[in-house]
């Protein structure tokens, strides 16, 4: 009953992220490049909910953004997809208590997921390849992701906390005893 | 324990106050950013003017105190004429513009009347940096299909690349997936306009012919090949031919006439078939 309603609850929030990322966040940014959300929820899910609930919860919502406003289905699903399920592994081998880790994920995965993305629309749209106009793109939207992440990070903490003793209290438990 | 915490708060209220500088600076015109200029200026001109005089003075220059008040007096006349004509310019950009607005609306009364439209609202918008779509509020009940064009008052806006009952996905024409044949209106050569990651504002217009003669501010429209959009369909005009030293690739950018970050209504033609 309590995963069921962390499941919703986390329904809740990303539909308030997709409000923020397409109202707020088109107007508020950085030298007009917008900071990526999705990926910095996607991540915190598969590190604090494990790779299950971050896989699945990827998918579902990258199928959702790619048909609500894609250009193509499946890409951003299939690699929201990937960052849930590394969330987990990262989770194994590096400490989410430390603000430096976290921020390090963050960079990797908003790198990932729009590197996947751009290859993946090179491949199959007809987009002509602008590596130094994409790289300049990705260092702002990094470091924009970057910036949220500290702003967040106490709250990251506390919710992700909550999150995890719901979802891997019996991980915890053969884990340390 | 405690006085962490006290950090932990301190630091992201930095990082807060950073970021909002960071979207101000970067969103804003630097014309606006004169007052800190200004305040550059108040502690940089003093020194720089005192060098100005010890070079002045080390290299025998000993007319520049006798000429300073001829130079005052001559800077005040022409300080007052520098005005005068800024006035003028004002005026004379004020009737051009409103002489440019009641020639592009006497031109789409011609231009658009042949075409059903129906009009839709602009309800979403891309969340990516890397695209540029928008989804519009009317569907297949509208009689709206995929591949029909969109425009809004000032021009092309894109196309339809899906549809549902109600609503309509736009690829607009800075996508980077876009590219339109299109014909420069003085000189009716073919180009080929394309959206670019780098700027969501214009095009980047290529394959221009090499006999062509490209000037800034060209008007570009559509030339009706392709099969998507009718002929004649106003795109925007060109702001900069640049040349490379090879004149077959030679590019020009085209800023668009759509204001896309401000777009809310446009229209969808229903009917180019006819057209073509």
């Amino acid at each position: 009953m309590k995963k069921v309603i962390a499941v919703l609850l986390l329904i809740l929030s990303f539909f308030i992220i997709y409000f923020l990322q397409s109202n707020f966040f088109t107007w508020f940014t950085i030298a007009r490049v917008q900071p990526n959300l999705f990926v910095i929820f996607i991540l915190l899910i598969g590190l604090f909910a494990g790779k299950k609930v971050g896989l699945v919860l990827g998918i579902i919502f990258g199928f959702y953004l790619d048909i609500v406003i894609g250009r193509r289905i499946g890409v951003s699903g299939i690699m929201l997809g990937i960052i849930g399920l590394a969330g987990e592994y990262l989770d194994k081998n590096f400490s989410k208590e430390s603000r430096i880790t976290i921020i390090l994920m963050i960079i990797c995965s908003t790198i990932i997921f729009e590197v996947g993305t751009y290859i993946f629309s090179l491949i199959t749209l007809p987009v002509t390849v602008e590596i130094l106009g994409f790289l300049k793109i990705l260092f702002i939207e990094t470091l924009y992701n970057v910036i949220i992440t500290i702003i967040i990070y106490p709250i990251i903490q506390k919710l992700g906390h909550i999150l995890e003793e719901t979802f891997k209290t019996r991980n915890i438990l053969t884990r340390y005893f | 324990m405690n006085r962490n915490k006290k950090n932990g708060i301190i630091g992201i209220i930095i990082t807060i106050i950073i970021l909002i500088i960071l979207v101000a600076c970067t969103n804003s015109n630097v014309n606006q950013l004169s007052f800190i200029e200004n305040i550059f200026n108040v502690f940089v001109m003093p020194v720089q003017n005192g060098f100005t005089y010890l070079k002045n003075k080390i290299s025998g220059n000993d007319t520049f105190f006798a000429d300073m008040d001829t130079l005052k007096e001559e800077n005040a006349q022409l300080k007052q004429i520098n005005s005068e004509l800024e006035q003028s310019l004002r005026e004379l950009e004020v009737i051009k513009a409103e002489n440019e607005t009641l020639k592009e609306n006497l031109n789409l009364k011609q231009k658009y009347s042949d075409y059903e439209t129906v009009p839709a609202d602009v309800i979403n918008r891309d969340i990516s940096n890397y695209s540029s779509t928008i989804v519009i509020n009317v569907g297949t009940d509208d009689n709206v299909q995929e591949g029909m064009t969109v425009i809004a008052d000032s021009g092309l806006v894109g196309h339809i690349i899906s549809v549902t009952s109600d609503t309509a996905k736009v690829q607009t024409l800075v996508d980077t997936a876009s590219a339109v044949t299109s014909t420069i209106s003085t000189t009716e050569d073919t180009i080929v306009v394309q959206g670019t990651l780098d700027d969501k504002t214009s095009l980047k217009a290529t394959f221009i012919p090499t006999d062509a003669v490209v000037l800034q501010g060209d008007s570009v429209e559509t030339s009706g090949i392709g099969g998507i959009y009718p002929k004649g369909i106003h795109i925007g005009t060109i702001r900069e031919v640049i040349n490379t030293s090879n004149i077959t690739d030679r590019y020009a950018l085209v800023d668009t006439a759509v204001d896309f970050t401000k777009l809310n209504t446009v229209l969808v033609i229903t009917n180019s078939e006819t057209k073509k």
